[in-house]
């Protein structure tokens, strides 16, 4: 019943390649309509994980259900909801953009033929049309790959890196559209990556895989609260004002540039105090502000100070 | 049926844009054509003595004639038939990993099979177009160079020979399909027909015996163009080349559908 409610769900889904254990209790619920971006660093499991869901990689252990159907040889129906695009999109080099595209349009037994011209005219490929794969560059590539996996609309979209080799304007372009197809369309987007910061600006949660684990998730509203936060204080004599703070309970640490880092809910939430604290004592702060931990450091510190059970 | 339509007209708009599929044609009229040409220059032997290297290779032709020609044409179908239909079933399987296209094929509404099998009607075609364009070129240029004993020749016999050499060469790619899935490109495919070659000739000469044993021997066998001292192909022969075939056939679906595809 439970995974029924869940366009992804895997259970403990597992992949060993001999001592190497590519994926481990992988366990994911992705719902409907939810952009779910898929972090990890190179080698970290996400590829591994993805192939697992589209049936390429038979699990070691545990098992993947998508819109509650197990992953398997048999459900060939199941993949008319899907639309995947894996690694590098390769296509066949000697066909053009508009042949490549007929090919899955064929091999998906679709009926449309206007859903050709629709995907081309959404991902701007029109005057590529007649051009050879072969001579696309790799954003067009790129987004002949995403036509692919879009072409029969479908209710899930498992898009493993799908920003690479585009262009600024094209990563923004792909995030607008993918947020159009979850928001306005009801489609599920599983979008694996390594950068937090382009991810956290479209996915409505994240899951970060790290050796083959998972070690964190969050709904993105949420992630703001596991970041690291501390208030940077600087005065005209910084050894005084440490003094001062230490004295009166707050944990304050020197930074590279001599300025001070007091960590620790009451400081953060209450940079006035420190402020007066610091002026009552004639050392009144040259500056005083909240810094956030950004998300590129969060996602490091994450993966640093994890500890994977294996 | 829908699904094996597709996948039917997938593999044809393939093979219609890649130039392998030209050069194959090419390189089985050349092969025809040269065969009319060695024949000639067998007959007349102050070309052939300009080249020692020609002068040998047209040695073993025997006598100027259409049966003697129809012999060397079975031969040529028995050996450029194990190597062309070999190459092109590797291009088409190796390329969809070479390429690295064959992910896309594999999340599908469309059983894998049935992308197998369209890939593996569609080489049998296209060997077949082979046997035919070497033979029709071959003998167009017997016609020209005038080789003697057309009417002699009982044609039929002739004809149900060097097509059913052509269809048990056929067949037997779908080991070569097998290996070019395992080994995920062209050149295990390619190394292996190249084996295969080197132990059928090894097989003749040294224990022409194990031959009987051998499934790429069967044709040769068959076609009894290996001489009277070796053994006609019996029931085991048979059997160990359909299983040989089938084995071929079913290790490349279980590769597709149970192998790991990183």
């Amino acid at each position: 019943m439970f995974k029924m409610t869940h366009v992804i769900h895997t259970e403990n889904l597992t992949k060993h390649y001999g001592n190497v254990h590519a994926a481990e209790d992988v366990t994911l619920h992705i719902k409907k309509a939810e952009i779910y971006g898929f972090l990890g660093l190179n080698g970290a499991g996400k590829t591994t994980t993805i192939r697992m869901l589209l049936g390429m990689i038979r699990p070691t252990m545990g098992t993947a259900f998508l819109f509650g159907q197990k992953v398997g040889p048999g459900n060939l129906d199941l993949w008319n909801q899907v639309g995947h695009l894996v690694e590098t999109p390769y296509s066949y080099p000697e066909l053009t953009v508009l042949e490549n595209l007929e090919i899955y349009y064929r091999l998906r037994l679709l009926k449309d033929p206007g859903l050709l011209a629709d995907v081309v005219e959404k991902l701007h490929l029109g005057q590529y049309r007649n051009t050879k794969a072969k001579h696309l560059s790799l954003g067009n590539a790129q987004r002949l790959g995403i036509a692919k996996a879009m072409i029969h609309h479908p209710g899930l979209l498992i898009l493993d890196e799908p920003a690479n080799g585009l262009d600024p304007a094209g990563i923004v372009e792909i995030r607008e559209l993918l947020s159009d197809l979850a928001g306005n369309h009801g489609v599920s987007v599983f979008i694996s990556s390594h950068i937090l910061g382009e991810i956290s600006r479209f996915a409505t949660r994240i899951g970060i895989i790290h050796e083959g684990h998972m070690i964190y998730e969050s709904d993105i509203d949420r992630l703001d609260q596991s970041r690291r936060r501390s208030l940077h204080v600087e005065t005209l004599d910084n050894e005084q004002a440490h003094e001062i703070l230490s004295s009166a309970g707050y944990s304050a640490d020197f930074l590279s540039d001599g300025s001070l880092e007091v960590s620790g809910e009451a400081a953060i939430n209450h940079p006035e105090k420190i402020s007066a604290l610091l002026a009552s004592q004639r050392l009144a702060p040259k500056k005083i502000l909240v810094e956030e931990e950004d998300l590129e450091h969060f996602f490091l510190r994450l993966i640093q100070t994890s500890k994977p059970s294996s | 049926m829908k699904a094996i339509q597709a996948a039917l007209w997938m593999e044809v708009l393939k093979v219609r844009r890649t130039t392998i599929f030209p050069i194959s044609m090419f390189f089985f009229v050349f092969m025809g054509i040269v065969m009319g040409l060695l024949m000639f220059v067998s007959q007349h032997p102050e070309i052939a003595s300009r080249s020692a290297t020609l002068s040998v290779k047209t040695s073993f032709l025997g006598e100027f004639s259409w049966a003697a020609y129809n012999d060397l044409l079975i031969q040529i179908i028995l050996t450029v038939g194990v190597i062309g239909f070999g190459i092109i079933t590797s291009w088409d399987f190796g390329r969809e990993f070479s390429d690295r296209v064959v992910k896309d094929l594999l999340a599908l509404p469309v059983p894998r099979f049935t992308i197998i099998f369209s890939k593996l009607i569609i080489l049998f075609f296209w060997s077949m177009i082979l046997s035919v364009i070497v033979l029709v070129a071959a003998i167009l240029t017997g016609l020209a160079v005038r080789i003697p004993g057309w009417t002699a020749v009982d044609w039929f016999p002739f004809l149900w020979n060097y097509i059913v050499c052509t269809v048990l060469n056929a067949l037997l790619i779908t080991p070569v399909a097998f290996v070019a899935s395992a080994g995920r490109g062209y050149l295990l495919p390619i190394s292996f027909i190249i084996l295969i070659m080197i132990l059928t000739q090894l097989l003749f000469v040294g224990l022409p015996g194990a031959a009987f044993w051998f499934p790429w021997a069967l044709p040769a066998l068959f076609s009894g163009v290996a001489g009277e001292a070796i053994h006609q192909p019996g029931f085991i022969s048979y059997l160990i080349y359909g299983l040989t075939v089938l084995a071929g056939l079913f290790g490349t679906i279980a590769w597709w559908q149970f192998a790991d595809h990183k």
